[in-house]
């Protein structure tokens, strides 16, 4: 099931996907299915025996290109509609133990060109309005796999918060005339950190 | 600014029909320690 749902309570949609409840969740090290294929070794998401940065469409989406029509529209006040969409999985490099934080500059000015790549490609499809890309780390946020990875929605939506943003960038630039974000940015480089 | 690093993307296709993206670069330095410092 990828379906939308309208919550007039928050006013916004809610993507209900009943079957990531069956997901990969904390599996030893050694059976890590985001580690690369060894040869001979049991087969991970990744076929080749080693990778530098690797994507693919997530095994347990919470939106899908080709995801149904609801077979209820829902009611005027709770309407539903398709989870279409794309969540992708961005694995940060082969090395099961390895964190972004201790990784070269290098591998992740890497990773940004393919943040960059994946942001490109996704929001240039047709049923996209929104790529989000981020990173969930630590049990206790949810994170069922502990191997350096990260994610990428792409949403049909704009969802609430960078909604949130872009007018409040829109009102800068209303009331101001100025770009909210330059502005920011010159402000902090010319304001002491305490 | 620098130069972007060459990246090269392959796109393969897995048995169960998902996409997977291969993307690698020539101009990473050796980091003989990565991951192992923390």
């Amino acid at each position: 099931l990828n379906q939308l749902r309208w919550d007039p309570t928050l006013g916004e949609w809610v993507a209900y996907a009943t079957h990531r409840q069956d997901r990969t969740f904390l599996p030893p090290a050694e059976y890590c299915p985001l580690d690369p294929t060894k040869p001979g070794g049991f087969p991970t998401e990744v076929p080749r025996p080693s990778y530098d940065i690797v994507v693919f469409e997530n095994k347990f989406p919470s939106l899908a290109p080709d995801a149904p029509e609801p077979e209820g529209e829902g009611s005027t006040l709770t309407p539903a509609a398709a989870g279409r969409g794309v969540c992708e999985v961005v694995l940060y490099s082969d090395d099961h133990n390895s964190t972004l934080a201790t990784m070269p500059e290098g591998r992740i000015r890497n990773l940004v060109e393919v943040w960059a790549d994946r942001y490109e490609e996704l929001g240039a499809l047709p049923f996209v309005e929104y790529v989000f890309v981020f990173e969930n780390k630590g049990e206790a946020i949810g994170v069922t796999l502990h191997h350096p990875h990260g994610q990428i929605y792409a949403y049909p939506f704009v969802p609430p918060r960078p909604k949130k943003e872009l007018e409040a960038a829109r009102n800068h630039r209303r009331e101001t005339g100025n770009c909210l974000h330059c502005d920011l940015l010159a402000e902090s480089s010319t304001t002491a950190v305490a | 600014l620098q130069d972007e690093p060459a990246m090269k993307k392959e796109r393969e296709t897995k048995d169960d029909g998902r996409y997977i993206i291969f993307f690698s670069f020539e101009d990473e330095e050796p980091a003989p320690d990565e991951g192992r410092r923390g």
